[in-house]
């Protein structure tokens, strides 16, 4: 048997019982959307069909009519790509490594991350395949066995390994989020009135009996599935990063990438679980759940990644100062001082200065101040991979190639066009889904529950 | 014994039963029973495919039908009913020829496919201009140019030649009658035949006149050798044997010559003990001063005095010298010792349109008894005629009505020749014989289409000694008619003139044949005893001479002018030319006045950079004796005279095509009757100027790009270890060289063949003419200037051009100045920096960074050396190219083939301009990566020869394109399994290295390191 100590803060508050958390997560189902949330929806969705017609657009016309030239051949595409696979760092880690590690804080917050785990590597997805010159043999990337003769892909190249490391993480992402969501289906099913929606969470919720057996499975299913998508969160960001590691330009051959690219994902992904969290707990008033003690729980998180990547920063200008590499000495000087040097210091303060303040309690326990943060810290991983890709690029060996990158409005126009996709994805989730995992939070309400807790100290007191 | 095996069908033919039998002899099946089912109506009422069945059949087979007529569109193609002799589909067939565009002269090759002229070569007859300058390269596409005028038209309306030679023909008649003149005005003629003719003219019409105008003059240079060797031509250029030499204003490399002079200036540049030592002085950076050992900055009214100052020092006379810079007379000083020292093996030239100048020269040239040595006036070069006067009294004759009947012929005085537009039209009547409705045809009453140089006959005496002939190597693709025969119809004489060609060459005595298979004859060396009065007559001139220059005008502002690739402005609307980068400031698409980063401050000039990079320049306003040049661009220049403002000729044309209407300013408007330069006031404008240079750094930042040593250094040192170290990795092993440091195993490069080129440094002048050799072969897209100022050019090959610095890592530490400082001066060119160029494309490395990273193994290595790329396979994701070093790879942006934006610029979007298109090269598709193949169709196609032979492959069988387009033999490229192969010899020369080695990717392509001959 599990046990609490008394000494923790309760991780649900508002002495809730069974019940109370029932209705609490079913609420944003089962009643009608609020006008904040149509607002919101229009938004997202003006803006995801922004995106689709800057996607037609590059598909019909071609990539010059993104801002690239013959120096610089990735920048905004691959800048957002990797941002948006490192946000979804997030979701990975609080389910499967805490999950692994048994931190029962997690269980309030899981599920919304991994909503967003899952919703930004779609996100991500669409750069690496819409960047293609020729979309349509994108396929060209599978290595599927084919008539064309002894045509195979080559194992070589790091961009394959992404193909491999993506879709893996995204099938491995999605199968343990789903697996997770039957008992909470099952429970939405259990509670519907109109026919037709009880009809589709009965087939979302895969016959879910609540017998001993079905719960002795989804346990096991559910440890086998955190054990495998646990070395995923170490090995998608890993192998991102030997997209540049692996090849000759100052700035990118770095044998540092795969743990400061790590870190920086968990960084961001952190940072955008708060962002979407302060914003859910308080639309659907989910304060008892998410309480303060998980926003600093997540904000310690965002200080320590935050400080492992100023470190990376400052061991890769002691290494290109301590290399005698005249070129990479010179990438490194030209990014802080060169004509991008101030997308280099917003990254500086918002990824290395910004996350040093968490290490006030009184500020890593302010919403407002988290969710500033929060977003800055985003701007700032944003502002790593555009510092890491252009200006590496923009002047590399021979100074006769040297140019300048500016995005075009195509450019703006797809990277706000996923942003409105991920929140249209989100939105949708918040009104159809259980967004905090009940069954699971149901099993710590009696260790950890604001009820449970009291007595304790009550009984505490009563036996001195 | 054979055995006799028998199989059978079936146990029916084994047992032989009835069944098997019958069917045995009936061995077709019998025939479908269509009458009798169909015919039977109850079997019919009885059957069971109802009306629905029937119409599913029928959809389906619809549908089936119409799936399976998804095709690509049928193109319909008819073959040769009876096939010529000479034209084999896939097998190229060249013909010897010339090239004359009104400018320049070469003898060439013109490769033709299925009757298709697709691309100009270099003579291979060793005669007079047997190189391929970068115009005579892009000068097939103006043949295929839907700008030209297809039939004659009156003003508007179209006619037809019996109307034109008629209404000449009355016209001429009229103007005798009324007692005014007959006048013919052409560029240069030097064709023996077209003489005749013209001779013929004369004879018929007393008052015919013939006048001979170029818009890019040397008229004047004409007029001091006339007096001098009673020859109106210039003398022949002997650079291979001068060891010095001096130029004062002349971009002798650059086209402003009608002799090519670059391969002969490049053999005395090959580094050793006699190698050349050149001087340049002179206002503008030009390619030929790019190439100096020493240059010094002077304005073009000091030239004169220049010129002076060196005659008094190498003669010891004592002529008037005009001001003249300290600076200047320093080095002048030393260039006379040295000139002095090779007395004979030395030659100094004058620039510019510039009698008295020319003359100086001329006088300098005899002090050091040159002439009849490097300057051999006996040897006239005819390619330049023109004469400024006579065009100046055409100009009064029109203004005062004297001219009854004008016909122009390959001339454009309404674009080129200041206030000739308003003039033509009161001739009485005028005729333009001419490619295009250009400035001047669209003022002529009449304007008829004449032959390109490619469907044309024609003989040339391009020089004392050359017979040349040009022969058409497609039919005429227009209604068109050789101004000769026009002409010639005047006397009632209907004779072709591709008769009258080849019966002057029959009257020569030699064979119409043979001088058509080599494209001229070789009659004589072509030195005469013209010029031997000449020396004796330049020494007495000179003081007059002096005197004469030291008059020249000067001011606070000289523009001086200059060509580029586009030259006079003959050949402006080809994009090959525009989209070629000026050699020194990579500017595109445009001329502008060069201005000196000290006089931009002055005036308030400004090159700035938009966020990607793209520069803009601030404009200016220039006025000449009244003439005003509004919204002229002003780009700073490094290398450029105090005071100085270079201005190109050949842009600005308005009625010249699509894709150079309104492209530059016209700087002919400031030119007075062919000046070199003229004293001009300059205000700044408020307008801004977008420019299109593809490349924004421009030092080499203290890294060895280009190795580069002194000519001491060099000759101290035979091994090159301590002028060209080899870049090394200390490894636990000790010091390994970077090309020989693996991760990887080493493909077998030993067995089969290995190409690998060469690139001398020391030959390269930077002319750019491999750059659109490459661009044809290649069928390479133009993109335009907006593509281009995106820095999305899509040349295979480029010529990166580098200015020294003030500051090196060595001064820098010396000064004590930080590194950030430091990085940033030294981006900053120096005032008067040294120039290097380097041509880069695809290094087809051996460890290709490329290679590992495509996804899908588009781009891979050869067993031949070559780095390959798969269009077919690529997705592309762009990923080779950013991790290419050299970045050389060039991304299909858009459909440049169908894309709108395109138009206007790449040639292959219309139906004419497509013929010009290889078809060894694929056009590659939106979206995927190319980048240089070594020609791999040439490589292809020698390999293929070599094979039906059954011989192994010869070294300089063949070349890729651009080594074939270089006249300096820059480019050597062969199989270094072949130890015989020239590239194999150089490989091992101590000049040689890879460029950015220590990346480790072993290139296929190697450098010669630049050795500088300074004194």
């Amino acid at each position: 048997m599990h046990y609490e100590s008394p000494v923790r803060e309760p991780l649900v508050l508002g002495n809730k019982t069974y019940h109370d958390i029932t209705l609490d997560v079913v609420r944003p189902v089962e009643s009608t959307a609020p006008k904040a949330w149509w607002i919101a929806f229009s938004i997202a969705l003006a803006m995801f069909l922004w995106g689709v017609g800057a996607i037609l657009w590059t598909i019909a016309n071609g990539i010059g009519s993104w801002g690239l030239n013959k120096t610089v051949g990735w920048a905004w595409d691959i800048t957002n790509f990797v941002w948006w696979v490192g946000i979804g760092h997030a979701g990975t880690l609080i389910s499967a490594v805490l999950l692994l590690f048994r931190q029962k804080w997690r269980m309030s917050i899981n599920r919304s991350a991994e909503a967003m785990t899952i919703f930004s590597v779609i996100q991500a997805g669409l750069f690496p395949v819409i960047h293609m010159g020729r979309v349509w043999v994108a396929y060209f990337v599978l290595p599927i066995p084919n008539q064309f003769g002894s045509l195979w892909v080559n194992f070589n190249s790091p961009l394959l390994w992404d193909v491999f490391a993506l879709s893996t993480y995204l099938s491995v992402s999605t199968v343990f989020w789903y697996v997770g969501l039957i008992p909470d289906f099952a429970m939405i099913r259990d509670r519907a009135i109109n026919p037709i929606q009880k009809h589709i969470y009965r087939i979302l919720s895969f016959g879910w009996g609540g017998k001993a057996k079905h719960w002795q499975r989804f346990e096991e299913v559910s440890l086998v599935l955190a054990g495998l998508a646990t070395p995923l969160v170490l090995s998608v960001h890993t192998i991102v990063s030997m997209d540049f590691a692996t090849s000759v330009i100052p700035g990118w051959h770095t044998t540092i990438f795969p743990p400061y690219f790590v870190a920086g994902a968990i960084f961001s992904g952190f940072a955008m679980v708060q962002t979407l969290l302060i914003i859910v707990r308080k639309l659907f008033k989910m304060e008892d759940y998410i309480t303060i003690q998980h926003i600093e729980m997540m904000n310690i998180i965002i200080m320590v990644t935050g400080s492992i990547v100023g470190v990376a920063y400052i061991t890769e200008l002691f290494i290109a100062y301590y290399s005698g590499v005249e070129y990479e000495q010179y990438a490194f000087l030209n990014r802080a001082t060169g004509p991008y040097w101030w997308a280099y210091w917003s990254m500086m303060t918002c990824n290395v200065f910004s996350p040093q303040f968490m290490w006030s309690k009184k500020l890593r326990t302010n919403l407002v101040f988290t969710f500033i943060i929060s977003i800055v810290v985003n701007i700032g991983m944003w502002f790593e991979r555009f510092v890491i890709i252009v200006t590496s690029l923009h002047r590399d060996y021979l100074p006769s190639s040297w140019a300048m990158f500016s995005p075009s409005s195509i450019d703006i126009a797809f990277y706000m066009g996923t942003i409105g996709f991920f929140f249209v994805l989100f939105l949708l989730y918040a009104r159809t889904f259980p967004v905090i995992a009940q069954a699971e939070l149901k099993t710590i309400l009696k260790s950890s529950g604001a009820s449970q807790k009291k007595h304790h100290t009550e009984d505490d007191h009563a036996h001195h | 014994m054979a055995s006799e095996k028998k199989y059978w069908k079936g146990f029916d033919e084994l047992g032989n039963t009835p069944v098997a039998q019958k069917l045995a002899q009936n061995e077709f099946a019998e025939d479908l029973p269509v009458e009798a089912i169909l015919g039977d109506g109850a079997l019919l009422e009885s059957s069971n495919t109802s009306r629905r069945d029937f119409l599913k059949f029928v959809g389906f087979s619809t549908a089936a039908a119409t799936l399976a007529a998804c095709e690509n569109p049928i193109v319909e193609s008819i073959p040769y009913v009876v096939k010529p002799d000479a034209i084999t589909p896939g097998i190229p067939n060249y013909y010897a020829t010339s090239y004359v565009d009104g400018q320049d002269f070469a003898s060439v090759l013109i490769k033709t496919r299925e009757g298709r002229p697709i691309k100009v070569e270099p003579g291979d007859k060793g005669f007079f201009n047997s190189g391929t300058t970068a115009r005579a390269q892009a000068s097939v596409l103006s043949l295929y140019d839907s700008a030209r005028l297809s039939s004659p038209v009156k003003g508007e309306e179209a006619s037809d030649w019996k109307k034109v030679e008629a209404a000449l023909k009355s016209a001429v008649e009229k103007s005798k009658t009324e007692g005014k003149t007959f006048t013919l005005l052409t560029s240069s003629v030097f064709s023996p035949s077209t003489k005749g003719v013209i001779e013929r003219m004369r004879g018929a019409y007393e008052n015919f006149n013939h006048v001979q105008w170029d818009a890019a003059s040397v008229s004047q240079k004409l007029d001091v050798w006339e007096a001098l060797t009673g020859n109106r031509a210039l003398p022949f250029y002997d650079l291979k044997s001068a060891k010095v030499i001096v130029s004062v204003g002349e971009d002798f490399l650059d086209g402003g010559m009608a002799q090519q002079l670059a391969s002969d200036y490049a053999v005395g540049r090959k580094p050793g003990a006699g190698m050349s030592r050149h001087y340049q002085f002179e206002s503008n950076l030009s390619m030929t001063g790019s190439n100096a050992d020493q240059r010094v900055k002077v304005k073009a009214s000091e030239y004169g005095a220049a010129l002076a100052y060196l005659y008094n020092q190498v003669s010891g006379a004592s002529v008037r010298v005009g001001a003249l810079s300290a600076d200047a007379k320093k080095v002048l000083d030393k260039a006379a010792k040295d000139l002095v020292a090779h007395k004979g093996a030395s030659v100094v030239f004058s620039g510019g349109n510039i009698g008295a100048n020319e003359h100086l020269a001329a006088a300098i040239n005899a002090a050091l008894s040159n002439i009849g040595t490097t300057v051999q006036a006996g040897k006239s070069v005819y390619v330049a005629q023109g004469n400024d006067l006579s065009l100046s009294n055409l100009a009064s004759d029109l203004k005062a009505g004297r001219v009854g009947a004008l016909v122009v012929w390959g001339a454009n005085p309404a674009y080129a020749a200041p206030g000739f537009a308003d003039l033509i039209k009161k001739a009485t009547f005028s005729l333009a014989l001419t490619d295009r409705l250009d400035e001047t045809a669209s003022l002529c009453t009449y304007s008829a289409p004449v032959p390109h140089y490619l469907e044309s006959w024609n003989d040339y005496t391009p020089v004392a000694g050359h017979y040349a002939v040009a022969q058409p190597t497609i039919a005429p693709l227009f209604d068109s008619k050789p101004a000769q025969e026009v002409l010639m119809s005047l006397l009632g004489d209907a004779t072709l003139y591709k008769d009258v060609v080849r019966s002057a060459v029959a009257a020569r005595g030699l064979s119409v044949n043979a001088i058509l298979h080599d494209g001229g004859v070789q009659l004589s060396d072509g030195a005469s005893g013209a010029g031997s009065g000449a020396a004796a007559k330049a020494l007495a001139g000179a003081s007059v001479a002096a005197e004469e220059a030291a008059k020249a005008a000067t001011g606070e502002w000289e523009v001086v002018f200059y060509q580029k690739a586009v030259g006079a402005g003959f050949q402006a609307n080809n994009p090959w030319l525009h989209e070629l980068p000026d050699p020194i400031s990579r500017v595109t698409w445009d001329n502008y006045v060069t201005i000196s980063a000290a006089d931009a401050l002055k005036l308030g000039v400004e090159n700035t950079s938009e966020s990607n990079g793209a520069i803009n320049g601030s404009c200016l306003t220039l006025t000449v004796n009244g003439t005003t040049l509004e919204r002229v661009p002003a780009w700073i220049q490094p290398g450029q005279a105090a005071g100085t403002l270079g201005l190109a000729l050949g842009y600005g044309r308005t009625k010249v095509g699509k894709v150079a209407d309104n492209v530059g300013v016209n700087a002919y408007s400031l030119m007075k009757s062919g000046s070199a330069y003229a004293v001009a006031k300059v205000t700044l404008a408020e307008d801004e100027h977008e420019f299109a240079s593809v490349q924004l750094g421009n030092t080499m930042m203290g890294r060895k790009i280009v190795n580069e040593t002194t000519l001491a250094t060099f000759l101290a040192d035979s091994t090159g270890k301590s002028w060209n170290e080899k870049a090394e990795f200390h490894t636990l092993e000790g010091s390994v060289k970077a090309n020989e440091a693996n991760l990887w195993p080493d493909h077998d490069h030993k067995t089969l063949h290995m190409w690998n080129m060469s690139i001398d440094l020391n030959s390269c002048i930077g002319c750019g003419a491999c750059v659109v050799a490459c661009h044809i072969e290649n069928n390479v897209p133009v993109v335009g200037k907006d593509e281009v100022r995106r820095f999305r050019d899509m040349h295979w090959l480029r010529i990166d051009r580098y200015y020294s610095s003030d500051t090196s890592h060595e001064s820098a530490e010396a000064d004590g100045v930080g590194v950030m400082a430091k990085y940033a001066a030294m981006e900053v060119p120096s005032a008067s920096p040294e120039v290097v160029f380097q041509p880069v494309m695809c290094q087809h490395c051996n460890h290709a960074p490329c290679e590992t990273v495509c996804p899908v193994a588009a781009t891979t290595h050869s067993q031949e050396g070559l780095n390959h790329m798969t269009y077919n396979r690529c997705i592309g994701t762009r990923y080779c190219a950013n991790n290419c070093p050299y970045k050389v790879r060039r991304f299909n942006w858009f459909n440049y083939m169908k894309n709108d934006k395109f138009t206007g610029v790449n040639p292959s979007q219309d139906d004419l301009g497509r013929m010009v298109l290889n078809p060894d090269v694929t056009v590659r598709s939106r979206g995927v990566m190319e980048k240089c193949s070594f020609c791999i169709q040439r490589i292809q196609y020698a390999k293929l020869e070599a094979k039906k032979k059954g011989e192994p492959m010869v070294d300089g069988a063949f070349t890729t394109a651009c080594a074939q387009a270089c006249s300096t033999g820059a480019l050597s490229f062969g199989d270094v399994n072949n130890a015989k192969s020239a590239v194999a010899a150089v490989k091992q020369d101590a000049r040689a290295y890879h460029l950015l080695e220590e990346v480790g990717t072993q290139p296929s392509v190697f450098y010669q390191s630049k050795v500088r001959n300074q004194a």
